[in-house]
């Protein structure tokens, strides 16, 4: 079973890990020649043009752009959890649910296998991609970063690490929502669409105290980037959090589905 | 007294306010193929998938060897063979990939352990080609897969659904061979179908459903032969013949009459005693014609 599931899903692991690779690889190409000389000067005028809560929600009041690691702390990680946590939400929304969107799933029922085994197998080959994925975008990161500068290496290592808290949630809450469901294609639009709604709560949440409460309801808040950037240290709370939500919404997908019309 | 391999207590389904089926029970013995026909919509494949645990039953109860058959049963489904009315498999495998993972899941299984000279044989057997990719099939060479995946771990229950549906002549009566082969084993078969010439050719015993409820069970021969008679009369006095029978009009044209006979046969003929009788044929109902009555007598 899990041979099987890491077969099937390695092809959109790769798709999705190197198309992230090349964008990556592509930025750290040209970004010292856009940042260098005149053009630096441009950045810096566009970037104090920008109100300061902007600023503020894309942590280049604290990052500045004159470096690639200081566009990575930036614009690149939030790019990064957004395109981890799609590829994690889609993947927890598709794993299971496409046995019923195929039709495989009366195959798969007579086997002499558990639906709670069915559940945890696929929940660790997903597990295994999202980490390998955030691992090898991390392993990229320091890689071409030490090529072209200096970066602060520890700082880096624990960036590296903070998409998988709003990622693993997400995952989990793909996972949970598909067990209501038995199409797959209706699953495609909640998935992104729950996945850009909790990334723009978590901009809005930085751009003033009224609207601050927001960040409670977005996932991308569990990632908490600027602490990272700021202390140069993972708040444990966040983590702890992180796989406290993974874990109960598993668990009630878990349930859920074994109770489940799977036809 | 024989051996019950399967029992279905009092199942009930509903799909919201309609009805899937409805108390039904019924029994297979240990060696028997059990015919189960009834119309497209009687409630087949929802008892089916009752029993697969692919639906959730409102009430009632599936019973394996008298073990509640549940999702997690896990070793009992090991010794159940399943073949849905239509077969969906992973498209990127190739026929030999779907039958070397289907064995990946039977190892541990003593009764399962000549698992892969059995696919060899049916492979043989049913002529298909391991080679290529299941999304290349035809619908007769997929399901032919889905009888290898239904038979080739040494199941004690088959559970067939619409079987022979895209099977060639010459395929379906090697099918039938291995079905009657699996019976000669002591495996025991529940085949659901609407082709009644299937059932009076394989099966031991039958089961008629109609509107999700079990209408009549028992031996095919019992069944087919027994109950209903078909009587073709030809007299000068058919309407008063008809009256005095008081039976339903199959046919009538001028003085030949054709009706479904439910009296014993010599209260028929003292009845027909009574009137001058030029020409008479009784025969017994074919499960057919049996099925047929069932569907239209009692609507």
């Amino acid at each position: 079973m899990i041979k099987r599931e890491l077969k099937v899903n390695l092809k959109g692991f790769i798709i999705w890990t190197g198309t992230m690779l090349v964008l990556l690889l592509l930025i750290y190409m040209v970004y010292p020649s856009i940042i260098n000389g005149e053009n630096g000067s441009k950045v810096d005028e566009m970037v104090k043009a920008f109100p300061p809560e902007i600023l503020k929600a894309f942590n280049m009041d604290i990052a500045g752009l004159d470096t690639a690691f200081g566009w990575l702390k930036s614009e690149g990680f939030v790019f990064l959890y957004l395109i981890v946590g799609i590829y994690s939400c889609l993947l927890g929304s598709n794993i299971l649910l496409k046995e019923e969107s195929e039709k495989t799933i009366e195959y798969l029922a007579a086997l002499p296998i558990s639906r709670r085994k069915v559940v945890i197998d696929k929940i660790l080959v997903s597990m295994f991609y999202i980490l390998s994925m955030i691992i090898l975008l991390g392993a990229f990161n320091m890689i071409a970063l030490n090529i072209s500068e200096t970066p602060d290496n520890a700082q880096l290592l624990l960036l590296s690490i903070t998409p998988i808290f709003p990622s693993i949630v997400l995952f989990a809450l793909g996972m949970f929502i598909s067990t209501f469901t038995h199409k797959t294609k209706k699953m495609l639009g909640i998935s992104i669409g729950m996945v850009f709604a909790a990334y723009i709560l978590n901009v809005i949440s930085e751009m003033g105290k009224s609207v601050e409460g927001f960040k409670y309801i977005s996932v991308f808040t569990l990632a908490d980037s600027r602490w990272v950037i700021t202390n140069s240290e993972i708040r444990p709370i966040f983590a702890v959090i992180s796989l406290a939500l993974c874990a109960g919404l598993l668990l009630l997908t878990l349930v859920r589905y074994q109770k489940k019309e799977l036809v | 007294m024989q051996e019950m391999i399967l029992e279905i207590k009092n199942l009930t389904k509903y799909y919201g306010k309609v009805k899937g089926v409805e108390d039904l029970s019924l029994s297979l013995h240990k060696g028997e193929i059990f015919g189960f026909i009834g119309p497209n919509g009687a409630g087949k494949s929802t008892t089916i998938r009752s029993i697969m645990n692919l639906i959730n039953k409102d009430s009632g109860s599936v019973l394996f060897h008298g073990k509640e058959l549940d999702r997690d049963a896990v070793d009992a489904k090991s010794k159940i063979g399943y073949l849905p009315s239509e077969v969906f498999l992973y498209d990127d495998l190739t026929v030999k990939g779907i039958f070397d993972h289907h064995e990946t899941f039977y190892r541990k299984y003593e009764h399962a352990a000549g698992i892969h000279e059995r696919r060899k044989e049916l492979v043989e057997r049913l002529k298909l080609d391991e080679t290529k990719k299941i999304e290349d099939l035809s619908l007769g060479n997929l399901k032919k897969v889905g009888i290898i995946l239904a038979l080739m771990h040494g199941p004690e229950l088959i559970i067939m659904d619409e079987p022979t549906s895209g099977l060639d002549p010459i395929m379906q009566n090697v099918f039938y061979e291995l079905l009657k082969e699996e019976r000669e084993k002591g495996n025991t078969v529940f085949y659901s179908t609407h082709i009644l010439s299937e059932v009076s050719r394989i099966c031991d015993r039958v089961g008629i459903i109609r509107g999700g409820e079990l209408i009549k069970a028992g031996p095919v021969d019992e069944i087919s032969d027994k109950q209903l008679k078909f009587v073709t009369v030809t007299t000068n006095d058919v309407d008063a013949l008809v009256s005095d029978l008081g039976v339903k009009v199959l046919s009538k044209e001028d003085h030949t009459v054709r009706f479904a006979n439910v009296l014993p046969d010599d209260e028929l003929i003292k009845k027909l005693s009574h009137y001058r009788i030029e020409k008479i044929l009784i025969e017994e109902a074919t499960l057919e014609e049996m099925f047929m009555h069932y569907y239209t007598e009692e609507r």
